[in-house]
């Protein structure tokens, strides 16, 4: 039924952050990701530069994407960010092992900081068209994001791979996230003051095994 | 097979809404074996779409289809004159074969709104009688008559501005160069001109007609100059664009002969049977996009088929006798007519051709003939989507301006809101139709389309819940957080249909502009509005399930609004004032058979039933509608011309120029621009802040603040006085001129946006104009991104070299030249990157314009020898008027007349030197705020304005850890240095009222920090102020006053990053140094220009160009980080800054040693106030709340949304 596609729904507005070292092409996959291809040229000084609208299995979701490009080295505006995300993008090289080690400081410091360890992650392995120069295999990436119940990526910003694919990944979670939230009674939802709140959320997993989505 | 070969060229037929593809019959030589061939496969393959609704969900689905593209130029392909040419109120333009149109708009009907080039004059045209025009050779000179036509015709800026200097003229110029240089008849002495007389006369008169207009736009640049020179320049403004033309038919006349001449040759060798006609007569299409879902594998099929049944061949009928004794077409599918080697004229023409035709021009034609009077009833797509959003807005304006006022009566409300969200549903339907002729590119529009209804909805559903729920001790009035909700929603959908309609326009620029019939009366697109109306009586009724009524007309049901709105309004009582594309069928084409019944029956039925045209299907009485017709066709605007008195065309004359109707080019214009208020387009205006004036001294590189004085006379004022065939000599001498014009690319507002090298550096030592001083400095600085030192050296060598070619502007060239590689050794040399081009540089000083320009040589050399031995690290600035003026404001102050004397004690200062001594440190609680505030912004300051803006290409500071760039790093360093010291001087503390009163300092330091403008230092402070180690001491915060809180929370909404910085940019812009900006919010800019658009792009014509418009951004965002460049008036205690700088100093080192600083913060704080308990956490939640609150506040446009889930979500919480 076209008509459908137009049904009401209330959009939701998701913050999405992405986050990883710098010079792992991060701002590659946002750009690529928020900039329309047929856009002429891109402007990322405007009210709306991050801004975007997304179809989630028909659902229309509204996502402002944080990325701390260019201003990695400013770590006392990470825990801002931080604060304001809903969802993690988190990109590493896999031309870089320190790229992955990086991930693990962010990770930790987002669970500290949302205290809350089921918080919605995708984990991204940039650069996957640079085959020859891979510094990080994939069993490697595959077990941490077994261990963090993350799903994983290989993609490629410059070939335009998997780029949709994992900010849908992500909104899928924050939309799983929401609805469960909405849904079950006891549940509530605070920027994670307090640690308290975060047991009662840990049971409330439902997540499937962590996928693995490679080229 | 040739023909199959072709397949890529047929998606241009997919050209909405039409397509055109017509055999040449030559009437030229009437050759007697012209064979008309019909395809009798073609009948079967193109069955009369049976689901006209349906047909935009096929056009979604071959991948592979070009994006339709306009054709701006029709050439007639039979003649056509019709005996209603005129009546009181439209035109219709008669045909001669071979005449070329200029297209503005074409209805749906497959009439076009087009200029006729041979008279100037503007009418109606049946487009099945044409054919598409654009030939290899033509193709720049053709663009290069839309760009003069727009240019003419626009009214964006000054004219001062326009035609003060030549430039506008060189498209022109450089087209017929071109023509000329493909046909190979650049020189007068070329062996074709020689041996073919006719070829010769037809250069020299569309040479001679080349220096006519290069004439007249000298006359123009005179007439500048006059008192009120408005009429007069209406005038010659008028007189130039008809030149224009006449250079295009002119150019058009002169391929024609060329090519008959090639015909002839390529005849009398014999290859003339081998080669295949390329074109192909599909059935004239009924120019509606219904019938393109099968066209493409139809013609594909109908390609291959014609290919081996070579084809019934048909006597051919040509000539206008013959074409009023036509017969009744048999059957119009048999009308796919294929000729086969007929048509000669356009034999030789074979693949040029082709490529052309896939790469026509985009261009949006339409929005100069949608806007005057006259014309409002051509109901333009583009102009209804307009006036629509404008309607919207004005509604929507006017609500929200309502919701300012206090105690709103409900009433007025809904009222306010039902007739928004009615003109909103009128949008939608705009919005429809444009989706639904927007084949495959659609997709990204239904989005938007969603987006926009989505907001509407909530709009209508925010206004449901607030008008009904209230209670009745509310009465009539609407409270104010409810008024903010209704805000909220409002600017939601002011927001939403903002971007649908610029996606809308995006659309049709692509698809070229369309007719359609709107109906007035209906709604369009409904939405349940009961709620509202209910209001005013029962104010008790719950909130009714929304049902959505959203009439089932969606786009991709139904194509055409006709059939939305008639779902929506079954019966609109009111006949159309114009009823354009039911009146007025296509005429027939002359002896081939056209489906005009096929066109009759995928029209979709417009509201208003018109039984009589709507269900003939019998051809012989549409040939008798053709002539008893009545044309209804709107009007159009129409120049009255002096040319046209002695045309041929004079049976139209008489009509056509009565007063009322006279319209020149220019006073139409006008009404234009006025009424193109909607569009997103940047004007030249807002621009030009950035771009300083330009000088004119040829020998200043770097542009400085003198006034533009009258811009230097082109070498064609040389010859003006001459004799006319001077004249045509000198128009030969300058086309003689070896050109990259051609391989630049502008935007709308004239900017260059890309280019290649030679084109970028052709542009840079222009002869006729002042280069632009923005384009110069972007170009010295970037040019190392794009090209290499050695290129670029090389590059402006062969420029000295080839315009020596043209010797009567290689004077000012080569001057030109020089001073661009005097600028670069003196203010832009990069010893390190530039040194391998030294070489070059050097041997070109020496010999090359040694020979020249001695003195200049000289100098080149001597600057050759310095920058060798200096290694002065040159910090170039931007050529920013601003920045020039800023820092003449500042250093024009008197010295030490405004220096503020430090805020420090002498015992402060003793405790300091005590420090200094080796003692006890003194704690930051021991200094006075501003003056710590005062003493950080030096420091800061003399960090950033070290920041070359060399340091800030291609994301230079994120590789190699900021090796080579020191100054961000350091700046960076700073940055966040500070946070820690923020950080640790409050976790330093055991006490819990000591830590109050250190927070409590640093919120007053931060606060002065942003009345000094500091907003660095103010993100500094107020991140580590926010941080989870500090924020959550909550029985530390119970001790900072309210006062202090919310003075916090305003600092912070100023540095926040939502909406991409919204609050810190509106406040940096046009801000007056000095101020210290955010530096990140740059490098963040900066990176995503630099990977958010690609290196190179690709030109109308497929040239792969530098992506000059990448630079220019990025030139755009350093040139506004050097504004802020520039030093504080404020005193050292030097003291004070270096006990400053061994705190975040002693801290990095810390850093260093024991990893992450935020970690050792946390347990820090986690040591000092342990995680509470269960219990404990009631108490803390006033905390979390305001925060939460504050968060919410700040959200701005889509707060509403967030606030109320954050709240909602707290509750269970809290009771």
């Amino acid at each position: 039924m076209p008509s459908s596609r137009y049904a009401y729904q209330p959009s939701r507005e998701f913050h999405v952050v992405v986050l990883g070292a710098g010079g792992v092409g991060k701002s590659c996959l946002t750009a690529q990701f928020v900039h329309n291809e047929w856009i002429e040229s891109y402007d990322p000084t405007i009210e709306d530069s991050y801004r975007t609208q997304v179809s989630v299995d028909g659902r229309q979701v509204m996502l402002e994407i944080l990325d701390t490009a260019g201003t990695e080295q400013f770590v006392a505006m990470r825990d801002l960010y931080m604060k304001t995300g809903q969802g993690f993008l988190l990109v590493f090289s896999i031309t870089s092992r320190a790229s992955l080690q990086e991930l693990v400081t962010l990770r930790d410091e987002i669970i500290r900081i949302k205290d809350d360890e089921n918080i919605p992650i995708v984990i991204v392995g940039n650069k996957a068209d640079l085959v020859d120069q891979r510094q990080v295999d994939r069993a490697k990436a595959f077990s941490i994001s077994q261990r963090w119940q993350a799903p994983y990526y290989e993609a490629s910003a410059r070939t335009r791979t998997n780029v949709d694919e994992v900010f849908v990944d992500l909104c899928r979670q924050m939309l799983r996230r929401d609805d469960a939230q909405e849904h079950s009674q006891d549940s509530y939802y605070d920027k994670g003051e307090d640690p308290s709140s975060s047991r009662r959320r840990r049971k409330r997993k439902q997540k499937q095994g962590p996928r693995c989505a490679i080229l | 097979m040739a023909m199959l070969s072709d397949q890529p060229m047929r998606s241009s037929l997919q050209v909405a809404p039409l397509a055109l593809q017509k055999a040449r019959i030559d009437a030229g030589d009437n050759v007697s074996d012209s064979t008309v061939a019909s395809n009798p496969y073609s009948q079967s393959q193109i069955t009369p779409p049976t689901t006209p609704n349906g047909s935009q969900e096929d056009l979604n689905i071959p991948a592979n289809v070009a994006s339709p593209v306009f054709h701006s130029f029709l050439r007639a392909f039979y003649p056509f004159h019709p005996s209603y040419v005129m009546t009181d109120s439209t035109v219709t333009l008669p045909l001669s074969e071979g005449d070329i149109i200029l297209v503005h708009s074409i209805h749906t009907n497959g009439w076009a709104d087009g200029t006729l080039l041979v008279s100037g004059m503007r009418g109606w045209l049946p487009t099945n009688y044409c054919e598409a025009y654009g030939p290899e050779e033509m193709r720049n000179l053709l663009k290069a008559l839309l760009n003069f036509w727009d240019l003419m015709r626009s009214t964006w800026g000054s004219d001062n501005e326009m035609f003060g200097n030549q430039e506008f003229m060189k498209g022109i110029i450089v087209g017929v160069r071109y023509l000329l240089e493909r046909t190979h008849c650049l020189s007068r002495e070329s062996p074709l001109v020689q041996r073919h007389e006719g070829l010769r006369r037809s250069r020299k008169s569309l040479l001679s007609e080349l220096s006519s207009l290069v004439k007249t736009a000298k006359r123009l640049q005179e007439t500048e100059k006059m008192v009120d020179p408005e009429e007069e320049i209406n005038t010659v403004v008028d007189e130039m664009i008809l030149k224009a033309f006449k250079i295009v038919t002119k150019g058009v006349k002169f391929l024609d002969i060329l090519e008959d001449d090639r015909r002839q040759r390529a005849s009398a060798i014999g290859i003339m049977g081998t080669l295949l006609e390329d074109t192909c007569v599909p059935p004239t299409p009924p120019a509606d996009s219904a019938t393109f879902d099968n066209g493409q594998e139809q013609i594909g099929d109908a390609d291959s088929r014609a290919d081996e049944n070579g084809g019934v061949a048909e006597p051919a009928l040509s000539g206008p006798s013959e074409v009023a004794q036509i017969q009744p077409p048999t059957n119009k599918r048999l009308s796919a007519v294929y000729s086969m080697g007929t048509n000669a004229r356009r034999l030789s023409q074979g693949n040029p051709s082709q490529v052309n035709r896939l790469s026509s021009t985009i261009q949006h034609r339409v929005s100069l003939a949608g806007s005057s009077p006259l014309t409002q009833s051509q109901n333009l797509v583009s102009g209804r989507l307009t006036s629509c959003h404008d309607l919207f807005l004005s509604h929507l304006g006017s609500f929200i301006g309502r919701l300012q006022v206090q105690s709103q009566s409900r009433p007025h409300l809904a009222l306010a809101i039902k007739q928004s969200v009615t003109s909103g549903g009128e949008l939608l339907v705009v919005v429809d139709v444009v989706c639904s002729h927007g084949s495959p590119t659609s997709d990204v529009l239904d989005q938007f389309r969603a987006a926009m209804y989505d907001r509407i909805q909530d709009l209508v559903h925010t206004a449901r819940d607030v008008l009904t729920n209230s209670g009745p001790e509310m009465e009539d009035v609407i409270v104010p957080q409810d008024n903010g909700r209704l805000l909220g929603a409002a600017t939601g959908c002011v927001k939403a249909t903002g971007e649908c309609v610029a996606k809308a326009r995006w659309v049709i620029e692509r698809i070229g502009d369309f007719e359609f019939e709107f109906d007035n009366g209906s709604l369009g697109v409904d939405f349940d509005l009961s709620a509202l109306d209910a209001i005013p009586g029962e104010r008790s009724t719950p909130p009714s399930a929304y049902s959505p009524s959203i009439a089932e007309s969606s786009v991709s049901e139904a194509p055409t609004a006709s059939t939305a709105v008639s779902v929506a309004s079954p019966a609109p009582a009111a006949p159309r004032p114009t009823a354009l594309s039911v009146d007025k069928p296509l005429p027939e084409v002359p002896q081939i058979t056209s489906p005009l019944n096929e066109t009759f029956e995928t029209r979709r039925s417009p509201p208003s039933s018109r039984p009589q045209s709507l269900v003939d299907d019998n051809a012989s009485s549409m040939v008798s509608s053709v002539s008893s017709l009545r044309p209804s066709l709107p009007p159009l605007p129409k120049i009255s011309t002096s040319l046209l008195a002695a045309s041929e065309y004079s049976p139209t004359e008489p009509s056509a120029t009565t007063d009322g109707e006279f319209r020149s080019f220019r006073a139409e214009s006008m009404t234009a621009s006025s009424s193109g208020s909607g569009s997103t387009y940047l004007s030249r205006d807002s621009e030009s802040s950035l771009m300083s004036q330009t000088s004119t001294r040829a020998t200043t590189p770097d542009s400085t603040q003198i006034p533009r004085s009258q811009p230097s006379l082109s070498e064609l004022s040389v010859a003006e006085s001459s004799t006319h065939t001077e004249e045509v000599d000198d128009v030969e001498s300058r086309l003689l001129e070896r050109t990259y014009a051609h391989e630049l690319i502008f935007n709308k507002e004239g900017q260059v946006t890309g280019g290649t090298l030679p084109a970028l550096v052709e542009r840079l030592t222009t002869h006729e104009a002042t280069p632009d001083a923005l384009f110069v400095s972007t170009f010295y600085l970037t040019f190392r991104l794009f090209c290499t030192p050695e290129k670029l050296a090389e590059a402006l060598v062969d420029r000295f070299d080839y315009i020596g070619e043209a010797p009567h502007i290689a004077g000012p060239v080569r001057l030109r030249t020089y001073n661009v590689f005097k600028g670069w050794l003196e203010s832009h040399w990069k010893e390190e990157a530039d040194s391998e081009a030294l070489p070059l540089i050097k041997h070109f000083a020496e010999f090359k314009l040694g020979s020249v320009l001695p003195s200049a040589a000289k100098r080149l050399v001597e600057l050759t020898d310095k920058v060798t031995l200096s290694d002065i690290t040159l910090v170039p600035r931007l050529a920013s008027a601003m920045t020039r003026t800023n820092s003449l404001v500042t250093l024009a102050l008197p010295p030490d007349a405004s220096l503020p004397n430090p805020v420090i004690t002498r015992g402060q200062l003793n405790s300091l030197a005590n420090w200094k001594a080796g003692g006890s440190s003194p704690s930051i609680l021991d200094l006075d705020p501003l003056e710590v505030a005062r003493q950080l912004t030096i420091k800061q300051v003399s960090l950033f304005c070290s920041i070359t803006p060399d340091e800030l290409l291609g994301s230079k500071w994120t590789k190699e850890a900021g090796a080579h760039t020191p100054n961000v790093k350091a700046m960076m360093a700073f940055t966040t240095g500070l946070s820690h010291l923020v950080a640790d001087t409050i976790l330093q503390y055991e006490e819990v009222k000591k830590r109050a009163l250190v927070i409590k300092h640093w919120i007053k330091i931060a606060h002065q920090c942003q009345c000094l403008h500091n907003y660095d230092a103010l993100m500094a402070i107020t991140c580590a102020l926010t941080d989870t180690s500090i924020k959550r001491l909550r029985i530390t915060w119970e001790n900072v006053s309210i006062k202090r809180k919310e003075m916090l929370k305003s600092l912070q909404s100023i540095v926040e990053f939502n909406q991409n910085y919204k609050v810190l940019r509106s406040r940096l812009h046009d801000h007056v140094p000095p101020c210290l900006p955010f530096l990140g919010m740059f490098l963040t800019d900066l990176t995503f220009v630099d990977v958010g658009n690609p290196a190179t792009k690709t030109s109308d014509t497929g040239l792969t160009v530098i992506n000059f418009d990448k630079h220019m951004r990025t030139a755009k965002s350093i040139g506004e980080l050097q504004r802020f460049q520039i030093p504080y008036r404020l005193i050292d205690v030097p003291d004070l800054q270096e006990w400053l700088w061994t705190q975040i100093d002693r801290l990095r080192d810390k850093e260093k040693v024991g990893a992450n600083a935020q970690a050792s913060h946390y347990r820090k704080s986690l040591l000092l106030e342990p995680r509470e308990t269960q219990q404990a956490r009631t108490s803390s939640e006033t905390t979390s709340t305001s925060t939460s609150t504050a968060t919410t506040v700040s959200n701005g446009m889509f707060g509403w949304l967030r606030s109320n889930s954050t709240t909602d979500t707290l509750m269970p919480a809290q009771i």
